[in-house]
């Protein structure tokens, strides 16, 4: 188990985080480029001193600033794989996986087996003679990982593990790394910037944004409940927050937001400030007024239209309305509405499509 | 004025400067080379003169050597790896002896392991006189040469990145262990460059050896000394030493060089 509170200064700039991950879970730390994500990594394995705070592991203090406690890295049961990997270039794959049991002091040829037996476990026992600059992405990042497995650390830290691969690579070591991570023992931290394989390795996903855990949830949490425009917009979810104003005999409330009313399916027990979270398939897009029944609807220009993967069979369709609203429609409604970038459009939500939550 | 008329006079002027270059650098090797009398080389090996002289410049060039890559290799890595405040002076301190003449590096010596220098009347009392003495060139080639192992160790300390270290300190291993097995044999290159580059020095050492050890045949006078020295009396001899050295010389370049092109990694 990993209990931390960590606490960054640079320049302009602090970090502070706080979060308990339980024995053999992941927990991933999810935030765009500069967040401040590697250097609470690094922070964790011990090559850097922050400011204030504390790391605990299964009950070990490794820091401690108020205790001036602070393990070396070579002392903490840690395994890091840094995002450019760092395989040492002058040695074979099966030294490389076996030196940190050889620096530990294991006999050779108890160290081979062992980071045989780690390579096995990665699935590329087969490479064990190359050098790393024989290896194409994929085999390095798995054998980097075996690298960091060998020792059996309590501790496992991945930084972008999939960011330096292409996007065939990164499809097939996606699956791998996930039945890995949940096989094993060891409480895991993976650090990235990108949001589906943030929901794919998080037990658990921390969002940062402006130097702190905007939200910490499982994927559910955060995906039909973000609490901040940030995490929403990571997750790729429309939020509106407002005041939430009277429940009508219809079964519907009126939200009232920065941007106006909003008509929400009325939620049960809720009073006060609330969010409503709106999926952007729940979103319809006009070209001409509607006229009907259509409560929340909304006038702007589309901004942006992005082909989503894998065939572009749906769209998402980014619009300058107020509130701002993402739309994902498909392809051949795109068509059919001859939409295209900088056209004004009419966008509405069924009050039934509304999540709300306090 | 026509656009090949232009290029053709910058490829005769380039031309000319090759030519002079030519003349500058290799018309002296190929003089001297040219003076062996055809057989001799090896008759005046046998000169006791030239041989003391030979075997002295061996011995006191390969100690000089390996004290300054025993005491070079602790701070080049300490330069490569820590900050410390006053750092810069420290790293224009150690490249001094390069652009110091050398005599003015014999006298500094003398002033301070001589017998009226800084720790000459310490080392006086324990029964030690350096200067004129064998160990004396040990210590100017050591002088003299130790710069020439600092900087490229640690410009290739430096150049191994320090995510490798990182790493390696997260898998457990102390400094000392990432150092043996990951620092040195990233940058063996430069601890070949280095180890050559100051050999060739103290071997080439003259102007401080002379200052401060003197020209006593077969206590201090090494090669470069004995060439001078026999300037004056047999030509001959001089120029098989200095042929000799030559030999030495072009070999150690030559193993640097196949030591850069040696790359099998990275």
């Amino acid at each position: 188990m990993l209990d931390c509170r960590l606490v960054v200064r640079r320049e302009g700039f602090t970090l502070e985080a706080a979060f308990l991950v339980a024995a053999g879970e992941t927990l991933v730390l999810a935030g765009e480029s500069g967040a401040g994500k590697s250097t609470l990594l690094r922070a964790l394995a011990g090559l850097y001193d922050p400011a204030a705070g504390h790391i605990a592991v299964d009950g070990v203090r490794w820091f401690d600033r108020a205790a001036g406690i602070s393990l070396a890295p070579d002392r903490r049961s840690v395994g890091w794989v840094p995002q450019d990997l760092a395989l040492f270039p002058h040695l074979p794959v099966l030294d490389n996986v076996a030196f940190g049991l050889r620096a530990r002091g294991e006999r050779g040829s108890r160290a081979r087996a062992r980071a045989r037996e780690a390579l096995a476990r990665v699935g590329v026992a087969d490479l064990a003679a190359r050098r790393p600059g024989q290896l194409s992405g994929g085999q390095q990042q798995r054998v980097a990982l075996a690298r960091a497995l060998a020792g059996e650390p309590r501790l496992l830290l991945l930084d972008e593990p999939l960011s330096a691969l292409d996007l065939p690579t990164r499809r097939a070591v996606r699956g791998e790394l996930r039945r890995l991570l949940a096989e094993l023992p060891c409480t895991t931290v993976l650090v990235t910037h990108n949001a589906v394989e943030a929901l794919l390795f998080g037990d658990r996903i921390a969002v940062l944004e402006g130097g702190r855990i905007a939200q910490e949830g499982n994927r559910d949490e955060l995906l039909r409940r973000p609490r901040s425009g940030y995490v929403a917009e990571f997750m790729g979810v429309n939020l509106l927050r407002g005041q939430l104003r009277g429940h009508g005999g219809d079964g519907l409330a009126e939200v009232l937001t920065a941007d106006g009313p909003v008509i929400v399916a009325a939620p049960a027990n809720v009073e006060g400030e609330i969010f409503v979270a709106v999926s952007p398939r729940e979103i319809t897009l006009y070209r001409e007024a509607p006229v009907g029944s259509a409560r929340n609807l909304y006038r702007g220009p589309v901004l942006e239209m992005v082909p989503e993967p894998p065939f572009g069979e749906r769209v998402r369709v980014v619009l300058g309305t107020h509130p701002r609203l993402v739309a994902d429609v498909t392809r051949e409604a795109a068509v059919e509405l001859g939409l295209t970038e900088g056209d004004e459009v009419y966008a509405s939500f069924k009050a039934t499509g509304t999540v709300t939550y306090p | 004025m026509k656009p090949g008329l232009g290029t053709l006079g910058l490829r005769l002027l380039t031309g000319l400067c090759l030519g002079l270059l030519a003349v500058l650098l290799l018309l002296p090797v190929i003089a001297l080379i040219l003076r062996v009398p055809s057989g001799e080389l090896f008759t005046r090996l046998g000169d006791p003169i030239v041989r003391q002289a030979l075997v002295l410049s061996l011995e006191a060039s390969l100690s000089a050597t390996v004290i300054v890559i025993l005491l070079g290799l602790p701070a080049a890595y300490l330069l490569a790896t820590r900050d410390f405040p006053g750092k810069r002076v420290v790293e224009v301190l150690a490249d001094l002896p390069m652009v110091l003449p050398p005599t003015v590096s014999g006298l500094a010596l003398l002033l301070a392991f001589g017998r009226v220098g800084l720790l000459g009347h310490s080392l006086g009392l324990l029964g030690i006189s350096l200067p004129f003495t064998t160990a004396a060139v040990v210590v100017a080639q050591a002088f003299m040469a130790a710069p020439f192992f600092l900087a490229p160790v640690r410009a290739g300390f430096a150049a191994v990145e320090s995510r490798y270290r990182e790493v390696a300190a997260t898998l457990g291993a102390s400094e000392r262990y990432t150092f043996f097995h990951v620092l040195l044999p990233l940058s063996w290159r430069a601890l070949v460059a280095g180890t050559a580059m100051s050999a060739a020095r103290a071997l080439g050492e003259f102007g401080a050896t002379i200052t401060f050890a003197g020209n006593l045949p077969g206590v201090t006078q090494t090669m470069p000394l004995a060439v001078y020295l026999e300037l004056q009396n047999d030509l001959e001899a001089a120029v098989a030493l200095s042929v000799l050295l030559l030999c030495v010389s072009f070999g150690l370049l030559l193993a640097l060089r196949s030591a850069r092109l040696g790359a099998r990694f990275l």
